[in-house]
């Protein structure tokens, strides 16, 4: 039986490498995904036939206890993927961040139970001191990453939801209360293995509470636009509190899948920090505003006069132009405009218009948030085009939409050294002939600082609420 | 059979080409062909006698007794009255327009081959007159509309002001409606065409125009390429469009034709009204009575401030290489009469069969017709818009350092581990180590676009911890059992929400070609 296993987990995990080797090409991707389902398929399937049959006591008071627990395992499976399904098929693709965020928080949370049932009760573990040290000490590791997944995923989708301030919370000396917990949580591991199980049962008890406490601390004290960050960084986390899972449990399906969610989150991280000029460390721990940073209102005064245009006025200069680019922010999630922004772009192009879509890798509140929202609008992805295919291309652009991004359009990250962003690269809008900017209002962006996109020559402000501006524009396309 | 060509000079006023060059005179006296030309038949051309005479032709004064004559323009009722008897004549002969002209070559017992009948299939292609002609006054007709026009054709931006490109409508996408898109878009202007068949669509667009359409689905493809007469609602509907287009466009070209017919009236006094001052209207149909009504042939018509230019010359405006074309095309039409030294008449042969009007002075009865649609193949125009090469997001150096230093320092550990851990922690090490080594790998490959579904699809199989937890149910309902059995709760919402979300998204992207992108809705305006 243990061959049998032994093959499908490496099947599973195979199928699971393929699976993201997939999502490389959009042309792939499905079969990818399906190829992932097949490999969890495989290895629950078998996992769970073997503890069916499994070397048990035969009594036949075991066999009722059995039955007991199988009724619950059933009944966990089938309750777990009910709330799944109707998670996956509830969620608005403007809320895929927060879906993200409160799966990452599930994973989190099983490896802490996993850790705790796996001390109480090891299994498959030799009684060698060394090794039962070795598996306390993976289950310390696994309990605490899993338990900073856990709060952290929680609080950063109560950020993303809106139901937490996306301001950081900024405690007096949080460096220090960080580095605090850091050291009491790997200092206890001392006394608890020491202790033996199940006797530092406590120890672990009050490190996980500690590490919970960590876990909101760390992602409160982030902002909420760079949740992408945050969210990539919990990704990469709950990975490798899988992996950590399947060290106390001798699993190497467990360490290899935890390996490759660990690394996909990882590399996402880095390439948000890349997109922000920033590092990890920057990110997690010193937000903007903060009283590490530099003020930002050193910043060179903006001064210039704010252009406004009307919706028919910015409609007949889309009309007329022959590539139009537009920039998505945030701010179109926010208003849902993105259906409007589709139908702006088949209006367009039916009167011949080339138009195509710049994308920050910022842009949003997760990796990859803009084009998520573009495909469900209905925007063909071959259009949709990332910061570094897009860039060169704006000196032969008509016109330039630019729809709830403000940070991401900054021309003071290219030319003001002692502006808080500098160093970012951004989309170069401003060399296009015109650069519309739809917005609420003139208030600064997330990082607060002023935009000097804005008082450009080639500038034109649309004021107004995105999503009725853009229908406003449709409107005005489609009757010119 | 004939054995001397004569090229005559053409008669109508205005026409400056003629059916002979000395290039082609040379290929024809090559294959033993005698070729006479008349005294200055090239001359308004550009081509000299003295040319024509070193190419091998023999120069006359009158190429009408030559046993066959080769023309440009049909021949009138004196010319066929200089026509030796039993003479092959080639021309465009338009006998719809001239119901004379078959009664005198019948009389003098002729063979006439008209040009214009010539099917136009792929074979074809190369001794089809009408198309090389239309090519050539589809351009000159941007060329004229551009030197009629009172602005630039393309955009400007000067110290002095700027204006946007001319907005063209070309009615139409034969031959001469394919060239002057292509024509029009090299200088410049912003082009929009319009055809009734939708197999024209494809080639517009394909040279940078923008197809309009009316809201009826009706195919105007007729036989042999034409467009057929269209229904009466299709025909208000294309007014309305071209009324509505006659606010914006600066010039319009049409080159509308039904074979045989009068050209139909297209663009109507009103919608000249509607154009602004300073524009420009081509009409190439104007020999065949205009699809504009305020066509004049051969005038310029200027009409509260707008030009409607009704030239019938347009190909003879350059007169120099649309002789060239015309003969190399006749030189092509000899190709298929015959081999030697006189030219033979195939009678079987389907492309020669068609264009005979007259056999010996006798109708031929109608072979059954087949006609394929032309395949004009629009020049490919290069696309400025391509597709920046996919970079690697990866800068291999910058990572090199860091991965080689930590790589060092996991090395490290591992000697350190292995010092006192057991072998199954170092197994199980390996495992790990490398995992992450390939999902590296794999994972820098995504595509940034896909990032979201990479989040939930990595967030679906990291609940394959649903196995730790099922590892730990044990057989008794202890604490251990329990929290086994809350993992694999929390792990199966995982899972299905992971793959399931995944797979919602992965649906909704689309490639731009794909059958959901078709939408036909808004139309043109």
């Amino acid at each position: 039986m243990n061959g049998v296993l032994a093959v499908a987990y490496l099947s599973a995990g195979v199928l699971f490498i393929r699976s993201l080797a997939g999502l490389s090409k959009q042309e792939t991707a499905t079969s990818g995904n399906e190829l992932g389902m097949v490999g969890m398929a495989i290895a629950v399937a078998v996992a769970m036939v073997t503890w069916l049959v499994g070397a048990h006591d035969p009594s036949a008071q075991a066999l009722h206890l059995r039955g007991t627990a199988l009724a619950l395992l059933a009944g966990a499976i089938g309750v777990g993927f009910f709330i799944g399904a109707t998670l996956a098929k509830r969620v608005e693709m403007t809320g895929m961040p927060e879906l993200v965020a409160v799966l990452h928080s599930f994973v989190g949370l099983a490896a802490v139970l996993v850790g705790f049932s796996s001390y109480l009760h090891p299994h498959g573990i030799s009684t060698e001191p060394v090794a039962v040290v070795v598996h306390e000490v993976e289950v310390w590791v696994g309990v605490a990453v899993g338990a900073i997944t856990f709060t952290g995923s929680i609080v950063a989708w109560g950020k993303l939801k809106g139901s937490i301030s996306g301001k950081p919370l900024l405690l007096p000396g949080r460096h220090g209360l960080n580095a605090v917990a850091a050291l009491v949580i790997i200092g206890l591991a001392v006394p608890f293995v020491q202790g033996g199980a199940p006797n530092g049962v406590w120890y672990l008890v009050a490190m996980t509470a500690l590490a919970a406490l960590l876990g909101v601390h760390l992602v409160m004290a982030i902002g909420g636009a760079d949740m992408p960050v945050v969210v990539s960084l919990l990704n990469s986390y709950s990975g490798w509190a899988a992996a950590a899972a399947g060290f106390m449990l001798s699993n190497d399906l467990l360490i290899v899948t935890g390996a490759l969610v660990g690394s996909s989150g990882t590399i996402l991280s880095i390439i948000m920090c890349r997109a922000m000029n920033r590092s990890i460390l920057n990110v997690v721990f010193g937000g903007f505003g903060t009283g590490d940073a530099k003020p930002a209102a050193a910043g060179a005064a903006i001064t210039g006069e704010v252009k406004e245009l009307k919706a028919d006025e910015v409609a007949e200069a889309l009309s007329q132009a022959r590539q139009v680019v537009i920039v998505p922010g945030y701010g179109m999630a926010v208003s849902r405009a993105q259906g409007a922004v589709n139908e702006l772009t088949r209006s367009l192009r039916e009167k011949g218009v080339t138009v195509r879509f710049a994308i920050h890798p910022v842009a949003g509140r997760l990796p990859g948030h803009m084009n998520v929202l573009l495909a469900e609008a209905g925007v063909p992805y071959d259009v949709v085009l990332e910061m570094e295919h897009i860039n060169q291309d704006f000196p032969q652009t008509d016109v330039v939409l630019v729809i709830g991004a403000n940070d991401i359009v900054n021309p003071s990250a290219l030319d003001d050294p002692s502006s808080s962003i500098y160093g970012m690269p951004v989309l170069e809008c401003w060399k296009a002939r015109l650069t519309v900017v739809l917005k609420r209002g003139m208030a600064a962006g997330y990082a607060g600082i002023d935009n000097p996109l804005f008082t450009l020559e080639g500038t034109r402000m649309l004021f107004g609420d995105a999503k009725k501006s853009i229908d406003a524009l449709v409107a005005a396309v489609r009757k010119g | 059979m004939p054995t001397t060509i004569g090229v005559p000079r053409e008669s109508l006023p205005g026409e400056r080409r003629v059916a002979a060059t000395p290039e082609s005179v040379k290929k024809l006296t090559q294959r033993g062909l005698r070729v006479h030309v008349e005294k200055g038949a090239g001359a308004a051309a550009g081509y000299a006698d003295e040319r024509y005479v070193e190419a091998g032709a023999t120069l006359v004064d009158s190429a009408w007794g030559c046993e066959a004559v080769f023309k440009v323009r049909p021949p009138t009722g004196d010319e066929v009255g200089r026509l030796s008897s039993r003479a092959l004549v080639v021309s465009l002969m338009q006998p719809e327009r001239n119901p004379q002209l078959l009664g005198a070559l019948e009389a003098k017992q002729a063979t006439a081959l008209a040009l214009e009948r010539i099917p136009r299939v792929t074979r074809a292609q190369k001794m089809d007159v009408l198309s090389s002609q239309a090519n050539l006054s589809g351009y000159r007709a941007v060329v004229e509309a551009a030197s009629h026009l009172s602005g630039f054709m393309g955009p400007q931006v000067t110290a002095a002001g700027s204006t946007p490109p001319a907005k063209v409508l070309i009615i139409g996408a034969g031959v001469a409606g394919l060239a002057a898109i292509g024509a029009a878009r090299a200088l410049g202007a912003e082009v929009r065409a319009f055809d009734t068949r939708a197999a024209a669509r494809e080639q517009v667009e394909s040279l940078g125009a923008r197809f309009l359409e009316v809201q009826l689905a009706e195919s105007g493809e007729g036989q042999g390429g034409y467009a057929k007469v269209m229904s009466p609602e299709f025909i208000a509907a294309e007014m309305a469009l071209f009324r509505a287009q006659a606010k914006e466009v600066d010039v319009i070209i049409s080159t509308a034709l039904v074979p045989g017919a009068k050209a139909p009236t297209l663009v109507p006094r009103d919608v000249v009204e509607a154009l602004k001052p300073g524009s420009v209207v081509v009409d190439m149909a104007a020999e065949q009575g205009g699809n504009c009504e305020l066509t004049k042939p051969g005038e310029v018509v200027e009409f509260q401030g707008v030009k409607v230019l009704g030239f019938t010359d347009l190909a003879s405006r350059m007169a120099h290489t649309s002789s060239r074309f015309f003969a190399m095309n006749l030189v092509h039409l000899c190709g298929e009469l015959g081999k030697g030294d006189a030219l033979e008449l195939p009678l079987e042969n389907d492309v020669i069969r068609p264009a005979l009007l007259l056999h010996e002075g006798q109708p031929l009865p109608a072979l059954p017709p087949k006609e394929p649609s032309p395949s004009t193949a629009p020049p490919h125009v290069p696309r400025a818009d391509a597709k920046p090469q996919q970079q690697q997001l990866q800068s291999p150096s910058r990572g090199a350092w860091g991965s080689t230093v930590g790589g060092l320092a996991v090395i490290a550990a591992l000697f350190g581990l292995g010092r006192f851990a057991p072998s199954d922690f170092l197994q199980h090490s390996t495992v790990f180590v490398l995992a992450c080594f390939i999902g590296w790998q794999v994972v820098w490959a995504v595509t940034p676009a896909l990032h979201t579904p990479l989040m939930s699809v990595t967030n679906a199989i990291s609940g394959i911890i649903i196995i730790g937890g099922l590892l730990q149910v044990g057989d008794g309902l202890e604490l251990p059992t329990v929290l086994g059995v809350l993992a694999v709760f929390f792990a199966t919402i995982n899972i299905a929400g992971g793959f399931l979300v995944t797979e919602r998204m992965l649906k909704m992207f689309r490639r731009d070609d794909a059958p959901a992108a078709q939408s036909h809705g808004g139309g043109h305006r």
